[in-house]
């Protein structure tokens, strides 16, 4: 039995893998080598890590590694020249750009929605609601018409684009408690909303699954739809930054993800493709 | 002090006392509970055949081989850089420094024995960062800075044991070598040294424990979430307690915390290997004396 | 030959020696990056203010508050627990059973740090949300509970050493007048040991502030001041942790070598008040059995 339901599911995984794959997309990399480091902006982490290992998959002397971090360790450490690729969720500023002479890659557009348990009965909040939580001004789950259960705020750090993005377009530059507890990233924001039901915090609209339920914002729900028709206003692009013209693997790691092969991990992770 | 009390501090003891064994058993049962079941050839080398995956024809990328490789070099690497001043530094303490000197060192070692880790991931950082200053170029964050870190923070347990060691032993033994016409060199290597071995071997493998299991360090200084297989000493990496954080704070589904789980029992299980392994030298040692 | 040996003591002594100055290049190294703030004229408001970069505030004062709040409140927890396992292993406990304690409790030394935080989030942290605090289960007292179990180990071990040090003339006479063992322990032992408890509680001390996977696991880590132990809290370790991602020519940046130059601080000083015990016990306890001093061999 198990047998059986090992093999259906390397079968499914072969067949995923196949309708990923557009003939002659990894072809580029044939003959290459050596090493590949990408780090910072951790929406991009699920898209990089299929990518990465499509690519070392089909050409084993390549090496990927990919960090975490956040968009401001992403843009500053390609600035730096300690990685290949920084990744950012958030535009650069005009200032990182010109200082290092920075080139953005924006390979998908995304959003960032508040998420909460999917216990929670309050799925709908006004832009008010929502900054009267982050502030700290509305405490209690009642006031909005929960449980009468204490609101457990979860913030990003300052690196973070998703949250500099958020509070810039959802919370519109509005006071965010320091109370809130603090995650290192989008994948560990989940976590936390999921593991706790009494909970609020904000994705990337990408990493919204079952385990999470997404806020009504203002009547627009954060979907992929509300976002590529420009309905769900709290959007951004996600880029992947390389210092000058990207070059070598960078380039074909870059040219990879806006490949067919690319934009369909794009869409398949949940984000809105760019091509 | 009445029986009432001693009897009542009594009971608090064995209740108190056997709290920490309680938890002890507790992690046990739950890790295994939790995580027993993703045990097996697929947590460690994941869809792909084992000998492809040794002999380096794939790439491992849904199994615990990077990061347990990547442990593996880290720890040897550490090891290899502090065990020749670890020792030679007890052997100085122990048997050349003057009172003054030896009071001086110690108090410098068991500062950096108490340091907290993450200052000495700090340090390791704050160090690429200094030299990316002024060497700009592909200085960064790699396995080989990891373990240099790691070995400064493991020089001091090596420091100590071995001069602990050297201290222990009797007047008689330690005389005979020089009554003989050795030198205090031979003497070291010949007698002094061999006759605590166990001590020391015991002391080195709870050194690789420390080092095993640290995570603050390594993740100032290099690990990261995915890596693939380590090729280069001057690459990032993956590495066990790393990955234990990685997938506590942001796993993505069951199957990737249950691997989670899987790399604590991993972790656990080497740890208490390690401590098994000091304890068995030491018992050894103890019954040779007595014979 | 002569050579050899000299050339080999010297080349023991340079290892010796490099080892020790590096700590000293290390303690240079994090104030000439940290120098900015300090420089800044801003070191003293470093310490007395609330962290807010966009307001242009960085103190770390809520973290230092945060890291002292857990440490002691971890020793609270972890004493009574060390103190009567020590007591049980020393004195209460079946002979037999003692060796096999003994042992467990060393072996919860090695136990990674990591393990203990990971099964933490998993089984404490519900179970904190649920019936203890209200919150988010991520809190002070939840990573005080755990850093207490990691402490315990350590701090048993030493009071262990202190009781076993004692005379042993000393425990015969008191055996012989029909002590019971907690009469052994009141009278006899704790005052005849106390400075190596001290020693063994600084020491705990030294580790429940220096580790940061715990507190960064189940503190919460909000930077705001704590007010009470079933809020959220930032311990200093776990800021370095977060903020080294940050930009590197930020001031922000810069805070965390500020915090690593405390942490160093503080170690030396515990380290200190050990070296004063150490001194004020000598003559009575500590020295009967230690071998590092070799005048008293």
């Amino acid at each position: 039995m198990t047998k059986l339901f090992r093999l259906m599911l390397a079968a499914l995984f072969l067949v995923t893998c196949a309708t990923f794959t557009h003939a002659g997309d990894l072809d580029s990399f044939k003959g290459q080598g050596g090493a590949l480091k990408i780090a910072g902006g951790t929406a991009h982490i699920p898209v990089m890590k299929v990518a990465a290992k499509m690519i070392i998959e089909a050409h084993p002397d390549i090496r990927i590694t990919i960090a975490g971090g956040g968009s401001g360790v992403g843009i500053k450490q390609v600035g730096e020249g300690l990685i290949d690729i920084g990744n950012a969720g958030r535009k650069a500023t005009d200032k990182e750009i010109s200082n290092y002479g920075l080139v953005m890659h924006k390979w998908a557009i995304d959003g960032v929605g508040a998420v909460v348990n999917p216990q929670n009965p309050v799925t709908e909040l006004t832009t008010e609601q929502l900054q009267g939580i982050f502030s700290g001004k509305i405490a209690n789950w009642k006031e909005l018409g929960g449980e009468d259960r204490a609101i457990n705020l979860y913030d990003r750090d300052a690196a973070s684009g998703t949250r500099s993005v958020f509070w810039k377009k959802g919370l519109k530059k509005a006071d965010v408690s320091p109370k809130a507890n603090v995650v290192p990233s989008n994948g560990a924001m989940k976590t936390a909303i999921s593991g706790d039901p009494y909970s609020i915090g904000f994705v990337s609209v990408g990493h919204i699954d079952d385990s999470v339920a997404p806020v009504t914002l203002d009547g627009v729900a954060p979907t992929l739809d509300n976002v590529k028709n420009g309905s769900f206003a709290v959007a951004r692009g996600l880029y992947s930054i390389t210092k000058g013209d990207a070059q070598g693997l960078a380039k074909l790691f870059i040219d990879f993800l806006f490949s067919p092969t690319g934009q369909e991990l794009v869409k398949a992770k949940g984000f809105v493709a760019v091509k | 002090m009445n029986r009432i009390m001693e009897r009542g501090l009594v009971l608090f003891c064995w209740i108190f006392g056997l709290l920490p064994l309680l938890i002890l058993l507790t992690v046990i049962v739950y890790l295994l509970i939790r995580g027993g079941n993703a045990l097996g050839l697929e947590l460690i080398f994941g869809k792909v055949p084992v000998l492809d995956a040794l002999f380096g024809h794939r790439q491992v990328f849904d199994g615990l081989l990077p990061a347990l490789t990547g442990t593996g070099l880290l720890v040897i690497l550490s090891l290899v850089l502090a065990i020749i001043p670890g020792i030679c530094g007890g052997i100085y303490l122990a048997e050349y420094s003057s009172p003054g000197e030896g009071r001086m060192l110690g108090l410098l070692f068991d500062i950096i024995a108490g340091l907290p880790s993450i200052v000495i991931g700090l340090a390791g950082f704050a160090l690429t960062i200094i030299l990316h200053r002024h060497y700009p170029g592909r200085l960064g964050p790699c396995l080989l800075l990891s373990a240099m870190a790691l070995a400064f923070l493991i020089v001091p347990y090596l420091v100590r044991t071995t001069e602990a060691s050297l201290r222990s032993i009797p007047l008689d033994l330690r005389l005979t070598g020089p009554a003989l016409g050795a030198s205090k060199l031979q003497n070291i290597v010949f007698v002094l040294l061999p006759a605590r071995m166990n001590d020391l071997i015991g002391g080195i493998i709870l050194a690789i424990g420390r080092a095993a299991e640290d995570t603050a360090v390594i993740m100032l200084t290099g690990a990261v979430a995915s890596a693939g297989m380590v090729r280069s000493v001057l690459e990032q990496y993956e590495a066990l307690p790393f990955y234990i954080y990685y997938i506590s704070s942001q796993y993505s589904d069951a199957a990737e915390l249950q691997s989670g789980f899987g790399a604590a029992i991993l972790l656990f299980a080497l740890c208490g290997l390690l401590f098994l392994l000091a304890i068995l030298l030491e018992h050894g040692f103890s019954r040779r004396l007595k014979r | 030959m002569i050579n050899a040996v000299k050339s080999f003591e010297h080349f023991c002594r340079a290892m010796a020696m490099g080892s020790g100055l590096l700590l000293i290049a290390i303690l240079f190294m994090m104030a000439f990056l940290g120098w900015p703030l300090i420089e800044s004229g801003r070191f003293i408001a470093l310490f007395s203010t609330e962290w807010n970069p966009q307001g242009k505030s960085y103190g770390i004062l809520p973290m230092v508050m945060g890291s002292l709040r857990i440490t002691l409140l971890a020793l609270f927890f972890s004493l009574p627990m060390s103190i009567s396992a020590a007591c049980l292993t020393e004195l209460l406990a079946p002979r037999s059973l003692r060796r096999l304690l003994l042992i467990a409790i060393r072996f919860m030394a090695g136990i990674p740090t990591v393990v203990y935080g990971f099964v933490a989030i998993f089984l404490l942290v519900p179970l904190m949300r649920e019936y203890f605090i209200q919150g988010s289960g991520f809190s002070i007292i939840t990573a005080s509970l755990v850093l207490a179990v990691l402490i315990a180990p350590t701090m048993i071990i030493f009071f262990v050493n202190g009781m076993q040090s004692v005379p042993r003339p000393y425990c015969a006479a008191v055996d012989s007048l029909g002590a019971r063992p907690m009469q052994k322990f009141v009278y006899l032992l704790l005052p005849q040991a106390y400075p190596t408890f001290l020693v063994g509680i600084v020491l705990g001390l030294g580790r429940a502030m220096g580790d940061t996977l715990i507190s960064l696991m189940l503190a919460g880590n909000s930077v705001a001041m704590p007010e009470s132990i079933a809020e959220s809290g930032r311990t200093l370790t776990a800021h370095i942790a977060l903020v080294i991602a940050a930009d590197f020519s930020s001031m922000e940046f810069t805070t965390i070598f500020v915090c690593g130059l405390t942490l160093t601080l503080f170690a030396i000083c515990l380290i200190l008040s050990i070296r004063l015990l150490d001194h004020f016990g000598s003559g009575r306890v500590i020295q009967v059995e230690n071998p590092r001093r070799p005048g008293h061999e």
